[in-house]
């Protein structure tokens, strides 16, 4: 069974919420787990709810990096922070895979100090996921995305490095036979976006091991065109950060407009099972986390305001990438394009 | 205080009496009893002895803790009291000889009787039942036998046996217990009854060592801190184990046994073992140092394979540190025979499971 290394003390609700996530995934499954962090903090919260003590341990450390903390000051300030000791057990075999909910950047660079590239791999790449409309049955009502913050440029052999390791994670989490993978662009000729990606563009066509569907517009982002879509860090970010603060501006409008209006009280009153579905649907909570791709060892990164539902399922994500061996499947792939 | 109640441990001549008693409840702390729903209820009373299964460890801890006082040359009783009714009493002895159990006694809850009498209130209450009981099987028990008591979370097993070990010990009167028992308004006749067993008490001691609550139902630990550090809620029965190897009433055989039963029954594996004993060092029931003998034993029966070099030295540097501190400090650690504040655990417990 997996050893997974959860980062107690990193995300906005942390510790109290990656804690319980542990507790509830350690009643729900038989994953072993390691809580990283201040052993005291962490086994007085596990006093408060019910847990299995068969599948936790726990891992002393006396410091975290805070979310707002500059990532490459705070790694070289403190050197035994959660993220760090996580990571380091995850290269060390103590463990199989790390989850955390901390600081992105510190995050990716815990990753990047302690992890090894696999062999090709020029840059690891950060993934995310989204919801987005359903266009064939069966498909995964969230999307994958990726880079979304570990480069800022890329260069076209990485784009396509990108497009296998995202190929093989969306087959082996989303259980698509072959998930269709799409190069954001800014349209949908193949000569668009500049030498960087029609190159990019060229050399994924090329590639029988994937199911290219050419350029993807922004437009198409949500529509379930692609499974996994792939940009530079930059433009991933940009289009990620994007999709979250339309979700969160359109729920203030809405708000607003109801405490405004009367009319749209009762119509987002009559509305609201739907509503409340589609909120179910796109929630983060069930997809739990992303991975960090392009490394031997595996790290999930869970989103920022994970509650315990959703550090839960981000655990069984990386389980379930540990268990159908998703770095040495990115690395046979790999290996045979070479 | 001595060292030895500073550092949480019974006092050694507790131990060394010429007997103790081992007290257990049945459903849920020893038997495996479901009775969540109807249907699983209705099919008690129609099971033989062989449909009933045990807890993964107990027969082999019940057996190790008789072992382990004769080695010591103290007489071992072992008692079950149980809240269901003598009419599953066959099974109940068929499956106790099926795990090799020796016992001393063993008493049924007659909700027959309560039934023709049309006490109904009896049927469902066992607070007064249990305590009234404990207090009667104490006064024809042994003289100056030591106790460790045996329940679980589902009912009131924790609040029940800390007022019995206050009783013992002449921390609770006659009149404190009445007023608690009508405040939990437990039926009257109990209450009178367990009044004068109170108050027939001769003599008061510090009789219960150990009070262990089997957390079948995951109640949070943290719930039971108002209950003292007598009491050591545990997750399974190697917990209570090492807790009892720890106070000097189980060898270093017995550990291995406990543990072989929750693996091969189970499916445990050595991080498992560890884990659990991991759990207990964090939850202050078991010390550093002890822990490092567990996992000697276990290793020694190649029930646990050895922890990273680093973490051992991490384990083993800690367990120094404990040592010395123990040895300097004059209070650190939990007391065994705690003041309880029984008013707010009738807060916090008053209802639970009844």
């Amino acid at each position: 069974m997996p050893r997974i290394a959860v980062d107690a003390m990193g995300g906005d609700f942390a510790p109290e919420e990656i804690v319980r996530g542990v507790a509830q995934a350690s009643l729900e499954s038989d994953i072993q787990m390691v809580l990283v962090g201040a052993a005291d903090k962490i086994q007085a919260l596990l006093d408060a709810g019910p847990y299995n003590p068969e599948l936790i341990s726990v891992r002393h450390c006396s410091s975290a990096i805070g979310m707002a903390e500059d990532p490459r000051e705070a790694m070289r300030a403190k050197r035994d922070a959660s993220i760090t000791v996580a990571a380091r057990m995850v290269a060390s075999g103590e463990a199989d895979a790390m989850v955390s909910a901390g600081n992105t950047g510190a995050c990716v660079l815990a990753a990047a100090k302690n992890f090894k590239l696999i062999r090709g791999v020029k840059k690891a790449a950060l993934a995310s996921v989204f919801p987005r409309q359903t266009d064939y049955p069966g498909q995964d009502m969230f999307g994958l995305l990726l880079d979304v913050g570990a480069t800022i440029r890329c260069d076209a052999i990485e784009l396509t490095q990108f497009a296998v390791m995202g190929s093989a994670y969306a087959r082996r989490i989303s259980k698509v036979a072959s998930p269709r993978v799409g190069l954001l662009n800014m349209g949908s000729e193949e000569s668009k976006g500049g030498d960087v990606l029609v190159e990019a563009h060229r050399r994924m066509k090329s590639l029988p091991a994937l199911n290219f569907v050419g350029n993807i517009e922004g437009n198409d982002v949500a529509t379930g065109k692609a499974d996994v879509i792939i940009a530079e860090g930059l433009l991933g970010n940009v289009v990620l950060k994007l999709i979250e603060g339309i979700g969160e501006v359109a729920a203030t409008v809405a708000t607003q407009a109801a405490q405004d209006n009367w009319r749209w009280r009762i119509g987002m009153a009559m509305l609201s099972t739907g509503i409340s579905r589609m909120r179910d649907l796109a929630d983060f909570r069930t997809y739990g986390g992303a991975p960090i791709l392009g490394f031997e060892s595996l790290c999930i990164k869970a989103h920022g305001r994970s509650t315990a539902p959703a550090v839960s399922n981000a655990i069984k994500v990386a389980a379930k990438a540990v268990r159908d061996r998703i770095s040495p499947e990115i690395a046979e792939t790999l290996a045979q394009i070479r | 205080m001595s060292e030895e109640q500073a550092s949480g441990r019974p006092p050694k001549e507790a131990i060394e009496r010429a007997a103790i008693t081992f007290r257990w409840d049945l459903d849920k702390t020893y038997l495996r009893t479901q009775f969540e729903s109807l249907r699983q209820m209705v099919k008690i009373p129609f099971e033989a002895g062989s449909d009933k299964v045990h807890l993964p460890g107990v027969p082999q801890l019940i057996q190790a803790l008789r072992r382990c006082a004769a080695a010591r040359a103290q007489r071992p009783f072992v008692f079950f009291l149980s809240a269901s009714p003598p009419q599953i009493g066959n099974a109940i002895r068929q499956k106790l000889e099926l795990d090799g159990i020796d016992y001393d006694g063993i008493i049924f809850k007659d909700q027959l009787r309560n039934l023709v009498r049309g006490r109904w209130r009896s049927l469902r209450e066992h607070l007064g039942y249990k305590l009234g009981e404990l207090l009667e099987s104490r006064r024809l028990g042994p003289a100056a036998s030591r106790e460790v008591l045996f329940g679980d979370d589902w009912e009131s097993d924790p609040l029940i046996y800390s007022m019995y070990a206050d009783i013992l010990a002449g921390r609770l009167t006659a009149e404190a217990t009445d007023t608690l028992l009508r405040t939990l308004e437990v039926e009257r006749g109990a209450i009178a009854r367990v009044t004068r067993a109170v108050e027939a008490l001769e003599e008061h001691a510090e009789v219960v060592l150990r009070i262990y609550i089997n957390l079948e139902k995951r109640t949070p630990p943290g719930r039971f801190h108002i209950f003292g550090s007598r009491l050591v809620p545990a997750f399974n029965y190697f917990q209570t184990g090492a807790s009892l190897f720890e106070i000097g009433l189980l060898d270093e055989e017995a550990l291995p046994a406990i543990a072989s039963a929750l693996v091969d029954e189970a499916g445990w594996t050595g991080d498992r073992l560890r884990n659990s004993l991991d759990d207990l060092v964090r939850r202050g029931h078991l010390r550093l140092s002890s822990r490092t003998r567990v996992i000697r034993v276990l290793q020694r029966a190649g029930l646990a394979t050895p922890a990273p070099h680093d973490a051992m030295l991490r384990a083993r540097l800690r367990a120094a540190f404990e040592r010395l501190q123990a040895r300097w400090s004059r209070t650190a650690g939990p007391v065994d025979a705690p003041v309880l504040d029984y008013e707010r655990i009738l807060r916090e417990w008053a209802g639970r499971g009844e």
